[in-house]
């Protein structure tokens, strides 16, 4: 076998037994890896009976063919789960070495489930797996944690003190903050009694063509090299680079979606990062880009803020105090949070505190509460214990859902949907929930890439989307990033899987491939009761046009367009994938005991 | 500013000096340019197509600039040009391919404003720094020059004059196409007659009506 190891580990950690298992190596060609093999580890093995915090839930950590081969970006891992926060199938995409390690050490994946009967920390290599007691570790915020069990040739991702509480978005990290960080992955790995995993490997070549391999990269760092994006906005910016821009276009998120615009928004771009606060660029295992950033306040340093954390922490809070924003992201990264749900979520309590649902000191623009917020909410302290179940639970619990900005539960990152036609469609029917990285729509809605289009037009975006659904997926699931895809398209991966892997795939079965993964998310979401109902967006966005700004006078035409989704899409108009659909994707043996199929 | 943009976009695309998504355009307007967005159609502009950058600093915009942003601030910081204008014209692109350094107009216009047109490589040649090395130096002397199987940059003091560089290289290069092709006619004539390539009876006979 070339490009995947062929292998997985299995930890039960209420039984304290570990094996080692064979891959069938078909349902890595048709799944490709990464995100798409633990789809199908989670369809097949998570039933409808099983909760997401229950011992039965998996973790499943999966790495992609490119993963740790040295081709651009090819860095990344994918861990997939049913989520605390959605209840749908959620997959957290990472940049930290975690992956690499994992895959060097022999295995495509590493499957958790069960739970120990105290707390526990894994240590993974070429033999396999081994458990250790962590009570030392238990408490420890991430980086301590990490520090603890760092060891040559290996990585460490750990949960905070936010995963140990079982905080609904609670993430997995590295010592840097590099993160498995949406749906509350923490709060699963937390429920097992699981601090940390250490994964010790060397690298190993399993490339079937090197040369051409070698080729098709050399191609590929000349298109990396020539793209403004790649070679100088996301270099130089990072991701923050973004919010001036998403400002000029009145989509920037603030005080809860309340307006699109915020004045003072020069006050946390890219630019004053760079200007006051960056000290060093940085890079995920394997990237040209080097987005990361490294930072330094008054008195902390570490890494981050991106964009989406500054819209969550900052504009969408009402708070241009970038001291703080950078802080406050710092404890999120140590505590184990996802930033953007943690930002969303004190966003709802603000507006419920505006709208007197609440009675809190929270308010839009009050920087000097941020921390205790966020401690509090890692601690389950107070109010905190309210917030660390997600803004969906928590405007229902004041008695106002309309001001959680959520679709399926999971919160909104840094774009208003009014603004961008197809975003909002992504939005709708992404299935993890609110989600930026399912086909982002910003490039051909606002950068142009790879064309622009009218972003507020509603007719047409359906297929553009889809095409780029799906193209996420194989993305997440080959190991790659998807800021690549700024600068190299779907011929370059397919020619890469075929290098590597020696199955020849054409641009054609990269994107069946992503459908048929799309499709099977898609069919495990309706088997844990959603459906057309739950592909909406917030009242906010349908019926409330933004006032002021770029975007001034728009609302999101969903209706329109999502009938138009479901017939681009094969499905009925209920949402459901038809029998020939699945049959098309070669599902028909793994979903025949569905009854939606 | 936008109408200038418009009006020589619209000339470089319909005069097939380059294709519907190929080449882009620039003015300095002090310590800021103004570029076309990287994948624009010059024959379409629209605001949203011309994008203000730092000459020497990049800002967020620099997500949306042309991708051949860092050749033209390199001419700009070096050179005295207020307008450059890049484009991939066939027959010029064609004949830097089978010329070692430059350029030579045969046609009494083209030598009269340009002499030669250097050509010059690179191993990468769209957005590289590569070339802003090259470009910077090379347009300190001369106005235009092409970039081997790419394309030509060119400077002027405004748009116009860019524009002017390129339109009248592709010119030059097209008539010497047409008479290296011609002549190499004349030759096959001349050796095998006009009868070679006629398919009338008499072709020959018909100098002599």
């Amino acid at each position: 076998m070339h490009g995947w190891m062929g292998k997985m580990l299995r930890v039960d950690l209420s039984t304290r037994s570990t094996k080692i298992e064979d891959i069938d190596e078909e349902i890595l060609h048709l799944f490709l890896g990464g995100r798409g093999f633990g789809v199908y580890l989670v369809y097949t093995e998570v039933t409808p009976d099983i909760a997401p915090l229950d011992p039965e839930n998996i973790l499943a950590f999966c790495a992609g063919a490119m993963t740790g081969i040295g081709v651009p970006t090819g860095g990344r891992a994918s861990m997939s789960t049913l989520s605390p926060l959605t209840g749908t199938i959620f997959d957290s995409n990472s940049g930290s070495q975690f992956g690499v390690r994992l895959k060097w050490a022999g295995y495509d994946a590493l499957v958790v489930s069960g739970r120990a009967d105290s707390p526990v920390w894994l240590e993974i290599n070429t033999e396999g797996a081994q458990i250790h007691p962590a009570d030392h570790l238990w408490g420890l915020e991430i980086p301590s944690a990490v520090e603890q069990l760092k060891a040559r040739n290996s990585a460490v991702v750990s949960i905070g003190p936010a995963g140990e509480n079982r905080v609904l978005f609670s993430s997995i990290a590295d010592e840097s903050g590099r993160s498995y960080g949406r749906g509350g992955v923490g709060a699963v790995m937390g429920s097992k009694n699981l601090k940390a995993i250490l994964a010790t490997g060397k690298p190993r070549s399993t490339i079937a063509d090197q040369e051409i391999t070698d080729f098709v990269n050399y191609e590929a760092g000349k298109m990396v090299k020539a793209s403004p994006r790649t070679s100088q906005g996301l270099p130089e910016f990072g991701t923050s680079v973004l919010v001036n821009l998403m400002n000029w276009y009145g989509v920037l998120p603030t005080n809860n979606f309340q307006i699109g615009e915020f004045e003072q928004a020069e006050n946390i771009s890219g630019e004053c990062l760079r200007d006051k606060y960056l000290t060093k660029r940085g890079a995920c295992w394997g990237c040209p880009i080097g987005c990361k950033r490294v930072t330094r306040t008054k008195n902390e340093k570490g890494e981050g803020p991106e964009f989406e954390t500054i819209y969550a922490l900052g504009s969408s809070l009402g708070i241009d105090d970038f001291e703080t924003i950078i802080e406050a992201n710092y404890l999120c990264n140590r505590l184990g949070m996802d930033t953007i749900s943690c930002g969303a979520t004190i966003a709802c309590a603000m507006e419920l505190t505006q709208r007197g649902a609440l009675a809190s000191e929270l308010a839009f623009g009050r920087a000097e509460l941020l921390l205790d917020t966020i401690q509090d909410i890692a601690c389950r302290k107070g109010l905190g214990d309210h917030l660390a179940e997600g803004s969906k639970r928590l405007s229902v619990r004041y008695g106002l859902p309309e001001t959680s900005m959520q679709v399926k539960g999971l919160e909104f990152p840094g774009y208003d949907p009014r603004g961008m036609q197809g975003q909002g469609l992504l939005y709708a029917t992404s299935n993890r929930g609110a989600c930026h990285l399912r086909g982002n729509m910003l490039g051909p809605e606002l950068l142009g890439a790879p064309k622009m289009l009218d972003r507020h037009a509603p007719s047409g975006k359906a297929g553009i989307l889809i095409v780029l659904q799906h193209t996420s997926a194989v993305i997440d699931s080959i190991g790659m990033c998807k800021f690549v895809n700024f600068a190299i398209g779907d011929d370059f991966f397919a020619r890469l899987m075929t290098s590597i892997t020696g199955y020849e795939y054409q641009v054609q079965d990269l994107q069946l491939a992503g459908e048929r993964i799309w499709n099977l998310e898609r069919l495990f979401n309706l088997r844990m009761g959603f459906s057309r109902e739950d592909d909406t967006l917030p009242p906010r966005f349908l019926n409330e046009p933004l006032k002021e700004g770029g975007s001034a006078g728009h609302i999101v035409h969903l209706d329109e367009m999502l009938a138009e989704y479901y017939r681009f899409r094969g499905w009925t108009e209920a949402g459901v994938p038809t029998p020939k659909k699945i049959a098309e994707l070669g599902l028909k043996e793994i979903v025949k005991e569905q009854s939606h199929a | 500013m936008l109408d200038q943009f418009q009006r020589f976009g619209s000339d470089l695309f319909y005069r097939g000096l380059t294709s519907s998504h190929g080449g882009n355009m620039s003015v300095r307007m002090g310590d800021r340019i103004i570029i076309t967005r990287t994948g624009s159609m010059l024959a379409h502009l629209t605001e949203r197509d011309l994008i203000e950058i730092g000459l020497d600093e990049d800002d967020s915009n620099i997500m949306l600039a042309s991708s051949e942003l860092v050749v033209h601030r390199a001419i700009y910081l070096n050179t005295p040009a207020l307008a450059i204008v890049h484009v991939h014209p066939p027959f010029a692109v064609a004949l830097s391919m089978c010329m070692d350094d430059a350029i030579i107009p045969m046609d009494s216009e083209g030598s009269y404003l340009f002499r030669k047109v250097p050509v010059l490589q690179t191993e990468t040649t769209v957005g590289s720094k590569d070339v802003a090395k090259i470009a910077a130096q090379v347009l300190r002397e001369y106005k235009i020059f092409m970039l081997r199987g790419h394309g030509c940059f060119s400077i002027g003091p405004v748009l116009e004059e860019a524009y002017q560089w390129c339109s009248s290289l592709e010119e030059s290069c097209k008539i010497g196409y047409y008479t290296q092709t011609l002549q190499a006619a004349q030759a096959t004539i001349s050796e095998r007659g006009l009868g070679s390539l006629e398919y009338r009876k008499h072709t020959d006979d018909y100098k002599e009506w």
